[in-house]
Formats: structure tokens, C-alpha cells, sequence
């Protein structure tokens, strides 16, 4: 592929790309139950760009057309539009601020239920037991790792990490405050990582969709961080609305580092708690 | 093969022109006979007829001489004229005698000259000698007389006739002769046209059968080779020779040469169909796989596997990536490194490898109805720019053809191209989507910004306006303001007063307590002696006074304890022992205490307890009494009438979970004490809590007490787990209701490390045998595991830095076992000096606790060299402790593990940071 390409072919979005797109979307919809019809057009746009320059086609109701008459491409198309990226105890100043800050709100629960929607291959799902393992919670804690893509969350369910990573994680573990040595939780071989089971113990992976499923517990901590930057302000209301159920009162939500509750319509029921990690607590 | 003889072209011209020759020469013989003999009949017939025709004149010629000077002697009488007579007598004798010696083979003829010289004596008797005589005797009558008969002259006749006749047939002789002799030349001109055409046919034929054994041997060659061009596919016909000359050999170098073309054609077709095969193909798993089985059927092996190089922190493995008619995935090796068995050996030398004696235990290739041993093995390494990029082995149970070696090589060599190839693209779409995906993510967080700085700009506006609002405020709040700064100097004096205050009730309770003690000493040890009366001198009353005394003064203790029990309680200084308490016996304990008092008051005082209470109850029994009665004494002191009422009940579980989530806690027991007395205002319910307050000043000089009772209850309630809870009315009642909890353990303040769980090997032993034993076991569990596996520790440079003896023995024979070069140091001074010397250490372990230069301090000098930067420093340290761990970071430790170590943590972590 030409890097070049990438600047001949910039096409715009125009009336015609806008309705060829919803065509697009909503034979996926149709198909597959996947919603993507509320992500930002923008996103959607670029990884529909990349798919037709892949597939050689000039058009995206082409890729309808393969959408509909070829059953293995919609998978394909999933994959483009679900954007995994993360790492262990990313942004450690949030676990930190988690770790200091939350944590000692939630010691004295009989049992903590934490939801990490989006959690993509698992890495911050695995540093939140880790945290929780070392303040002691672990034992009373359930958390729920959830991606709407089913490939990604086999790999999570491994729980191994390439050990050209593990450097990296390392330090973001050390900075995030964590108590004991890093090495106390894994094993390696040649390539990988292997984290311990008793961490999987109560972790517990499964498929769900922001955009489509509902509500499915009540959480002491919902951790959905560098998500819903990719949905339209529709779309991250309506998911604002089911975090806001899923909440316990006085719960905690916790958002990327880019991201704010601010212009939602739910921000007043949310008390800023860390600003700066921008993490909420529901009042 | 049987040899026939070699019969070559150049013999075959040879022989075919000797045979000319030699009939060529046969011929010559026979016409040189033949004209040899014709020479000697011709020689025969000149000579002799010749001589005979001669001799015969010359006898004619001696007669008629003889008559000639018979008669010249006659007429002249002279005796000179008779010697030519006597002459020829004697020579016509000769000549007869020669004449009839050559007609010896002519009896007709020698008959016919008998008769000539019969005639010839006759002619000299009758004739010749008389008349001679009588010339003599000259006795001319008799001469006469004879003359005039003359008989001489009748033989003379005869004599000529018969020359002549002689003659004539003579000559008929010789024509015979000569015709003869004509004869036989037409006969021989005739056998030589003969002999020419024989000799021509012979040459003739000859150059055929030789033209032709090598004409049409030719023309065969010819015609296969015509037909290898024009036929496009395989070449299955081969040049049959039966002669064995020159054009056997071309035919014999033509069909090596058509074997060749065709094993050329093979290869090529082959490979063409090899590369074809995997053209386009970008996914790793499907080039290798197809490219196995493709290299698998040509060569005809049973199963194979593919081995793909993969650099990994500066070593160098080799991955099993595919594999070929295996039926489980268990074949070989998962992957090895350079050099390591025969198949590293091969990826290091870059050269195909065949070996047909297969060992023994090699693996066996299993078809459906058993399995068979592989009779040869193949392995070749894929090179590309001169690195052995991927290797692969086949087993066949066939021998690998010096053909399909070719082909390996061919193949490989593409291969290998196209292999990286498709690395490359793999890594660049590697890259690409992990490159896409974070631009994805930027944007996204950027396009979320914008949307956001929208709604901000919108939000901005509405700010304005509010800003106009609050700034009308602001003038007012600034006059407020000036009010508050007012305020807040006023307060600041308070508070100093208030710390000055605090200081000096500090002080004044130390000097109270310690000064107070003194006399009060006294007055316990002596009302006591009074009480027990031992003189018996006392009345009954005056010893119930001193007993009063006596145990007054013990609640002034008591009273100044709890002064010094509430400042420890400040100072977090008092600990609780946790014991068992029994519940039964409480209500008798405290009714006894308090009954008479209620009694004095004419107050209601009962004491309740529920059946379902346990009887055991675990908690600091001093403290806990204390609780209890002072509530009882402040619900007493503060109820005038009424009824004071102490309930005990233990709380519901499910109750208890719900408010409190203690997990220790066995259960919760409430105790209620409820008066009907004063009551405490809402607004002071909170304060009276708080040291040294009551409800009002009033109540102090009415009631006395120091108001020290409640503070210390709450305190202690806290201590032990619980809490007090106050309800209240003015002028009803008040009811304080204790919560606490039966606690078994006691409470754990002091967080305790959780162990993990696995087993911790603690790595420290008493002597050095136990040492052995224990590594030894270690490096059994791990052996497997690291020979299987590849090994990044291999070569690499450990600096272990430890002072304890045993702990540096025990590290180093565990690592040297993983392959990594030990080196050590005894303290900080030692290890700097050997990074100095030996700069190239991949990792360094670094114990805390050393003298001299401890591993902070060594950790904080190796980060301010330069070039140790970035080096991977484990620290070891003693304890998991909050301190230590921050210290080390900040010291410059890339990780850090607490001791024991354990040993598959530490390698784990080593792995980590070899890692490149």
C-alpha cells in the first residue's frame, strides 16, 4: 500500500457518502445487530476509507454489496470499526488517584462489583485486580470485563502479554503506586507474560454492546475509559444513561483522560470527584 | 549389457575399400597371367615357326648350293668351286638335325622332312658325290651319260616341292597359332570388362552397407530429436542403437543430453509450479504451510517441518511455523537456535543436509496402517541476503535424489526471497493497523476535543452572561469580604488562645494527674487499712465510712486514669486487649453497682438482656465496662425521676452486615441505656461528645462531673470497633445505644501481607549440602522448560551484588544454569568497580542491605553514568515495605522484588527486562 495514497484518495464526506454510509450501517445493523449508525461519522468514515482501499472498490455501497451478498465480510468490517488500544495500568496517575482516592471508599462494601466497558484485550482489567489484590479487595470483588468485539475477548481471557510490553507495564505499574514487585503476578516464557489465575479468579469476560445491550448489574465502579470519544453526543447520552443505571448510588465513573461528563444531560447527577483523573461519583 | 565388438565408422570405410582393393589386386594377378601366357605363345610362335621357316630356307639354300657348285665344279673342274659343296654337306645335316628337334611336338611334319632328307641323301648318292668323282677321275662320259638322263635334277624337283609343301603347312600351323592367340585376347578383354563390373558392384554394395549403418542411425537420432521439438510436453522416448560406433556414442550423448533436458524441464516446471504456487499469498501461516506441502509432494517426502527464524533481544531462535502430513502438532522440536542438533548445525553452516542413516529412535512417519521409519532426512535452510532465514526438514522414506537436492536449492532460493518478502509485508501491516489504530484513537480524542470545545464555546456565552451577573456580586461579596478579613483576625486571636489553651490543659493534666496520685495513694492505702480493721478497734460504721472512703478515692483514680486515658486516646497511644467477656454475668455486676444508687434517687433501674445473647463476648472487658458505666452513671446522675433501663440484644446479621461490613466481627451486640431524665437539646447532642462539654454550663455546677464520661465512651466505642448512637428529647430522655463487636482476632490495624498463592521458596540455606540438594531440585523442574523453550538468558552478563555469601552461591548457580554469565560483588564500592571495567552487563541484581555502599546508594551512582541509564536494575529488597519500595525507585531500580526470592519470579522478571 502507498502511503501516499492515503492523500490522493482523501475524499470528502458529501451528501451522497453520508447516505451511502447510512446504507452501509444499517445493512450491518440488519445483518449483524451491530449498531454503528450513532459512532462518529468521522471515525466511521476513515475505517471505511482504509476498507476500500484494501478491497480495491470506488465505492462504499460496494462494500454493502459485499456486506450483503458475502457473510464473512461483515467480521471484517467489525474489526475495522473496533479500535483496540490499551496497556497495563495506562495513565498510571489514574490507578494512582484510583488507588488513593477510591479505593478507600470502597473498603468497607461487603462486596465491589467494577464494570470495565470496552475493556478491549483486558490489560486494565487485569491491573484493576492487580490493585485490587493488593489493597486486600480482591477477595469481595467481581469485575466485568466487556468489549462488543467476541476476537478480542478471547485474547483477553489468556491473560498473557507480549514481554516486549511488559517493560513498559512495569513502570506504569511502579508509577501507579503498586505495592509489591510487578513480577509477583506473572510468569514468562520465551514470548509472553502468563499472569497468574488466582487474578482471573474474579474477572469475569464477556461480550456486550454499549450501543445495543442493556444494563445487566449494578456497579460500584464503572470504568470506561477512551470510548466513547468514537460515539456521537446521541449516542454517548444514551450510554451515559445506562452507565447512570448501572451505578449504585454514590458509584464512581471513571473516564478517559480526554474525555468529560460535563455536556451531558446526567453531569448534574455526578459530583466531579477527581477532575483531573476524571473520575465522577453519582450522587 | 553385452559389449559388442566396437565396429566404428572409420573401420567400416577402411574395411569396405581394402575389400575393393584386394579384388582390384586379385584381378591384376589374373590379367597379368593371363597376358604373361598369351606373351609366351606369342614368343613361342615367333621363335619357333620363325626358326623353322628359317632353318628349313637355309637347308633349301645348302642344297641348291650344294647343286650349284656341284655343277660349277663340274664345268670348271677348279677344286675351289668345290668347297661350298663340302660346306653345306656338313651344315644341312645341322640344320636338319635343329629342324627336326623342333618339330619334336610335329610328327606329320617330322615325317615330311625324314622324307626330305631321304630325298636330299638320294640326290647326293645318285647325284652329287658320283658325278664329282668322275669329274675327278674325269670321267667325262659317265658325265655325260648322267647328264644326259640327269636324274639329279628329278630330286632337285622333289626336294622343292617338298620345301614348298613343308612350308605351307607350316604357315597353316602358325595362323592356327595366331588365330588362336586371337581368341584368347577377345577372351581376356572380355574377363576384364568382367572383373571391372564385379569390382564396381563389390564397391558399390560395400559403400552401401556402410552408408547405410551410418545413415540411418542418424536419421533415427535425427527423427527423435525432431520429434523432442516438436512435442511440447514430457520427452518419454529415448535413441535405441544397435550398432556400436561413433553414432551410438552421439545417440548415447544425445540421450544424456535429452535426460538431462528433461530433468532440466522437471525442475523447471516444478519450481515454476513451487513459486506460482505461493505467489500472493500474504499470511505467514499460509506460505509456509502451502509452500511444505508443495516442497513435500515433489520431493515425495512423508512429513516435514518448517522452521522460521525470529530474533528475540539479540537471539536468534528458530520457530516451528508449519509442518506436513504430521498428524498431531507434536513433531519435533518447537524451536531451536543456531548450531543446536543437526538442524541448528545446518541454519549455521547454510547447506543443505541429507542424512540417509536415521537413528533409531527418530520419529516414526504413521500411515493408516502403521508406522514406518523414515529412510532418509533432508535439511535445508531458506537464506536470503546470506542469513538463514528459515529451515526446513523432511523425512521420506525414500533417498532424497541428487534432482530434488537441485530442487531444493532452486526453490529455496526463491523462496527465501518471497519468504521476507512477506515478512516485510506482515511487519508493515503490523505496523500499519497498530499505527492506524493510535491515529484512530488521536483523532477520535481530537474529534471529541472539538465537539467539546463547541459545546465550550456555547457555554462561554452563557458564562458571559452569568460573569455580568457575578460581578455586581463581587462588589458586594468584597464588602463582605472586608467584614470577613475582620472576622477571621478576630478568630485567628481565638485560636491562638485556643492553642494556648490546649497547651496549658495538657499541662495542667499532666501536673493533675501526677499531683493528685500522690495523696490519693495515701488516702486508698490507708481507708483500706481502716477497713480491715485489724485492731478491731473501729465501729461497724466507721469502717463502712473508710470503705466508702476507699472506694471513692479508687473512682478518683479511676476519674484521673480517665483523664490520662483520654489524652492517650488523643495521643492514639492506648491499646486494647481483647479477651472474653461473660455476658451472664454482667447484669448481676452492674445491677449491684448501680441498683444502690437508683435506689437513693427512688429511681426505676432494671437491667435487660435477651435470651438470644451469647454468653461469650470477645472485647477489651476494662474498656468495655467502662462504657457501660458511664452511661449507667451519667443516665442515673441526669434522670431525676423516671426510670433508667439497660437493654442488651444482640443485632440481626443481616442488620449488622448492612450497617457495619466488618468482616471480622463474629457478631454485634447493641446495649441500650435509656433514662427519662433531662435530655440533651438537639443542637448540643453532637457536642457532647466532644472533651470537656455539657450540655450547659448550668448543668455543670448542678450536676458536677468533669464531662469527660462521654468523650471517652465514644473513644473507646471507636477502639473497640463500635459506636455510641444518641437519641434524644429535651426534658423526655435521652437513649445512648452501644454498638460493638465481638472480635475473636482483636482489630488489625496494621495491614498484614497477603501471601500469594504460591509456595515461597526461600532461598537461604544453613549449609551448603542442603544448598546443592535444593538448586538441584530447582534446576530439574526448570531444565525441561528451558531447553524446550528458547532460552534469551543465554550469554547474557548478571552482576549480582550481595553481601551475604550464602545468597550470592545460591543466585549464581541458578543463573549460570539458565546460561547467563555470573559475575559478582560483595558491596556498592565493588560493583561500580566492575560496571567500570566491564561495561557490557545486560542486568545487574542488587541486594539493599550491604555495608560500605548500600545498593541505594550504588543504584543512585550507576544511574549518573551515562551509559548505565537505561541498564535493568532489580532491586532485592529485605521487605515489602511501602518505604523501601519508593526508595528504591527513586534510587534508580528498574523493578524490584522482596526477599525470599523466590526463584521463577525472579527469572520471569529477569525475562522481562532482557527483553529488547
Amino acid at each position: 500500500m502507498d502511503p501516499y495514497e492515503v492523500n490522493e484518495h482523501e475524499i470528502e464526506l458529501d451528501e451522497t457518502k453520508n447516505l451511502e454510509i447510512d446504507l452501509l450501517l444499517q445493512g450491518i445493523y440488519q445483518l449483524s445487530g451491530y449498531d454503528f449508525r450513532q459512532y462518529m461519522r468521522s471515525s466511521i468514515w476513515r475505517r471505511i476509507k482504509n476498507r476500500m482501499r484494501v478491497e480495491k472498490v470506488p465505492t462504499v455501497t460496494r462494500l454493502l454489496e459485499k456486506v450483503i451478498h458475502e457473510p464473512a465480510f461483515i467480521k471484517v468490517l467489525l474489526d475495522d470499526f473496533s479500535i483496540n488500544v490499551t496497556e497495563m495500568f495506562r495513565d498510571p496517575h489514574f490507578f494512582y488517584s484510583f488507588r488513593t482516592k477510591v479505593v478507600p471508599l470502597l473498603k468497607d462494601l461487603p462486596e465491589i462489583r467494577i464494570w470495565h466497558a470496552g475493556c478491549s484485550t483486558g490489560e486494565e482489567v487485569f491491573s484493576m485486580a492487580i490493585l485490587l489484590h493488593e489493597e486486600n479487595l480482591l477477595e469481595k470483588a467481581k469485575i466485568y470485563g466487556t468489549d462488543m468485539n467476541e476476537n478480542i475477548l478471547e485474547k483477553a481471557k489468556h491473560g498473557m502479554f507480549p514481554l516486549g510490553k511488559m517493560q513498559n507495564y512495569t513502570k506504569n505499574y511502579l508509577k501507579s503506586g503498586g505495592t509489591h514487585s510487578f513480577s509477583e503476578y506473572y510468569t514468562t516464557d520465551h514470548k509472553y507474560a502468563h499472569f497468574h489465575s488466582a487474578l482471573k479468579k474474579n474477572i469475569i469476560f464477556f461480550q456486550h454492546n454499549l450501543v445495543t445491550d442493556r444494563s445487566f448489574n449494578e456497579f460500584h465502579v464503572i470504568i470506561c475509559r477512551n470510548v466513547l470519544i468514537y460515539f456521537n453526543t446521541n449516542l454517548q447520552q444514551q450510554v451515559h444513561e445506562l452507565f447512570y443505571e448501572s451505578l449504585c448510588p454514590n458509584g464512581f465513573l471513571a473516564l478517559g483522560d480526554k474525555e468529560t461528563i460535563r455536556f451531558v444531560t446526567r453531569a448534574d447527577s455526578y459530583i466531579e470527584f477527581d477532575a483531573a483523573e476524571q473520575i465522577y461519583r453519582k450522587v | 549389457m553385452p559389449k559388442n565388438k566396437r565396429f566404428g565408422i572409420r573401420s567400416k570405410i577402411i574395411y569396405g575399400n581394402l575389400i575393393v582393393i584386394f579384388c582390384f589386386i586379385i584381378s591384376i594377378i589374373m590379367i597379368n597371367y593371363q597376358i604373361s601366357s598369351l606373351q609366351k605363345e606369342r614368343n613361342y610362335i615367333i621363335k619357333h615357326d620363325m626358326s623353322i621357316l628359317e632353318l628349313s630356307n637355309q637347308m633349301e639354300k645348302h642344297v641348291l648350293d650344294m647343286e650349284t657348285s656341284q655343277w660349277d665344279y663340274i664345268i670348271t673342274g677348279k677344286e675351289d668351286y668345290l668347297l661350298p659343296y663340302k660346306d653345306a654337306e656338313t651344315k644341312w645335316k645341322d640344320e636338319y638335325n635343329q629342324l627336326y628337334n623342333l618339330l619334336s611336338d610335329n610328327p606329320n611334319q617330322q615325317k615330311k622332312l625324314m622324307t626330305i632328307k631321304e630325298t636330299i641323301e638320294h640326290w647326293i648318292q645318285t647325284a652329287g658325290d658320283p658325278t664329282v668323282q668322275w669329274k675327278r677321275e674325269n670321267k667325262t662320259q659317265d658325265l655325260n651319260n648322267f647328264f644326259k638322263t640327269d636324274i639329279g635334277q628329278k630330286d632337285m624337283d622333289t626336294i622343292r616341292t617338298l620345301f614348298e609343301t613343308f612350308r605351307t603347312t607350316e604357315k597353316s600351323f602358325t595362323n592356327n597359332l595366331a588365330q588362336r592367340l586371337d581368341k584368347q585376347n577377345s577372351m581376356l578383354t572380355l574377363s576384364l570388362f568382367g572383373i571391372a563390373i564385379l569390382l564396381a558392384a563389390i564397391s558399390i554394395s560395400s559403400a552401401l552397407v556402410v552408408s547405410k549403418s551410418i545413415v540411418n542411425t542418424i536419421n533415427e537420432v535425427t527423427q527423435t530429436i525432431m520429434q523432442m521439438v516438436t512435442s511440447r510436453g514430457k520427452i518419454e522416448k529415448r535413441i535405441v542403437i544397435k550398432s556400436n560406433d561413433e553414432i551410438k556414442d552421439l545417440g548415447n550423448a544425445t540421450n544424456t543430453l535429452i535426460d538431462v533436458f528433461t530433468q532440466r524441464q522437471w525442475l523447471q516446471s516444478n519450481i515454476a509450479e513451487l513459486v506460482t504456487m505461493y505467489q500472493g499469498i500474504s499470511s505467514l501461516e499460509k506460505i509456509t504451510k502451502k509452500f511444505l506441502s508443495g516442497i513435500s509432494q515433489v520431493t515425495g517426502a512423508s512429513f516435514g517441518a518448517l522452521y522460521l527464524r525470529e530474533q528475540n533481544n539479540q537471539m536468534i531462535e528458530y520457530v516451528k511455523k508449519a509442518i506436513y502430513a504430521d498428524p498431531e502438532d507434536d513433531i519435533g522440536i518447537k524451536s531451536f537456535t543456531l548450531g543446536q542438533g543437526l538442524i541448528g548445525q545446518c541454519a549455521a553452516e547454510k547447506s543443505i543436509l541429507i542424512n540417509n542413516n536415521i537413528p533409531n529412535d527418530y520419529r516414526l512417519i504413521s500411515s493408516a496402517l502403521g508406522e514406518i521409519k523414515p529412510n532418509s532426512i533432508l535439511i535445508a535452510p531458506i537464506i536470503f541476503e546470506g542469513e538463514t532465514i528459515a529451515v526446513i526438514e523432511l523425512a521420506s522414506l525414500n533417498e532424497f535424489t541428487d534432482l530434488q537436492q537441485i530442487l531444493m536449492e532452486e526453490v529455496l532460493n526463491t523462496f527465501g526471497l518471497t519468504l521476507n518478502s512477506v515478512l516485510g509485508r506482515m511487519e508493515i501491516e503490523r505496523l500499519l493497523k497498530k499505527s492506524q489504530a493510535m491515529t484512530e484513537e488521536l483523532q477520535a480524542q481530537a474529534e471529541d476535543l472539538q465537539t467539546q470545545s463547541v459545546e465550550l464555546n456555547m457555554q462561554s456565552e452563557e458564562l458571559r452572561m452569568i460573569n455580568e451577573q457575578l460581578e455586581e456580586r463581587t462588589q458586594e461579596a468584597e464588602e463582605r469580604a472586608r467584614e470577613l478579613e475582620y472576622a477571621k483576625a478576630e478568630l485567628e486571636e481565638k485560636a491562638r488562645q485556643l492553642a494556648l489553651s490546649s497547651k496549658y490543659k495538657s499541662e495542667f493534666m499532666a501536673n493533675m494527674s501526677h499531683e493528685l496520685r500522690t495523696p490519693l495513694n495515701s488516702i486508698l492505702l490507708l481507708s483500706e487499712m481502716l477497713t480491715e480493721n485489724s485492731d478491731q478497734t473501729l465501729s461497724e460504721e466507721t469502717v463502712e465510712y473508710a470503705r466508702v472512703i476507699h472506694s471513692s478515692g479508687k473512682d478518683l483514680l479511676m476519674l484521673i486514669n480517665d483523664i490520662l486515658d483520654l489524652s492517650k486516646v488523643e495521643a492514639g497511644k492506648l491499646e486494647m486487649t481483647f479477651a472474653e467477656v461473660s455476658l451472664n454475668e454482667l447484669p448481676s455486676q452492674l445491677e449491684a453497682n448501680f441498683s444502690p444508687i437508683a435506689k437513693q434517687k427512688e429511681l426505676d433501674f432494671t437491667i435487660m438482656k435477651e435470651a438470644n445473647v451469647p454468653d461469650i463476648f470477645y472485647t477489651d472487658e476494662q474498656r468495655f465496662q467502662q462504657i457501660i458505666k458511664n452511661l449507667l452513671s451519667n443516665a442515673l446522675k441526669f434522670t431525676e425521676s423516671g426510670s433508667v433501663s439497660l437493654i442488651i440484644r444482640k443485632v440481626e446479621d443481616k442488620l449488622a452486615q448492612r450497617w457495619f461490613q466488618m468482616k471480622e466481627a463474629e457478631y454485634w451486640l447493641e446495649i441500650s441505656v435509656q433514662d427519662t431524665g433531662i435530655g440533651i437539646p438537639k443542637a448540643k447532642q453532637t457536642l457532647i461528645f466532644e472533651a470537656f462539654q455539657q450540655a450547659n454550663g448550668a448543668t455543670e455546677r448542678k450536676y458536677g462531673g468533669t464531662g469527660l464520661g462521654l468523650s471517652i465512651c465514644k473513644e473507646f466505642a471507636k477502639l473497640l470497633g463500635g459506636r455510641i448512637v444518641l437519641k434524644s428529647e429535651e426534658g423526655v430522655g435521652s437513649t445512648f445505644t452501644l454498638y460493638l463487636p465481638s472480635l475473636p482476632n482483636g482489630i488489625h490495624h496494621v495491614k498484614e501481607a497477603d501471601t500469594y498463592e504460591e509456595i515461597v521458596a526461600t532461598i537461604q540455606y544453613e549449609d551448603e549440602m542442603a544448598m546443592e540438594e535444593e538448586i538441584n531440585e530447582v534446576e530439574n523442574a526448570h531444565s525441561r522448560i528451558v531447553t524446550l523453550e528458547n532460552n534469551v538468558f543465554s550469554n547474557k552478563n548478571v552482576l549480582i551484588v550481595d553481601d551475604d555469601r550464602r545468597n550470592i552461591f545460591t543466585l549464581e548457580k541458578a543463573i549460570k544454569k539458565e546460561g547467563m554469565n555470573v559475575f559478582t560483588a560483595n558491596n556498592g564500592i565493588e560493583c561500580l568497580k566492575i560496571l567500570e571495567e566491564h561495561p557490557n552487563f545486560d542486568i545487574v541484581l542488587m541486594d539493599i542491605m550491604m555495608p560500605e555502599m548500600d545498593g541505594y546508594e550504588t543504584m543512585k551512582n550507576i544511574r549518573k553514568i551515562k551509559k548505565f541509564e537505561s541498564l535493568p536494575i532489580i532491586a532485592l529488597t529485605a521487605k515489602a515495605m511501602k518505604n523501601d519500595r519508593e526508595k528504591c525507585l527513586e534510587a534508580g531500580a528498574s523493578d524490584y522484588i522482596s526477599k525470599p526470592v523466590e526463584l521463577t519470579q525472579l527469572l520471569s522478571a529477569m525475562r522481562v527486562w532482557l527483553t529488547r
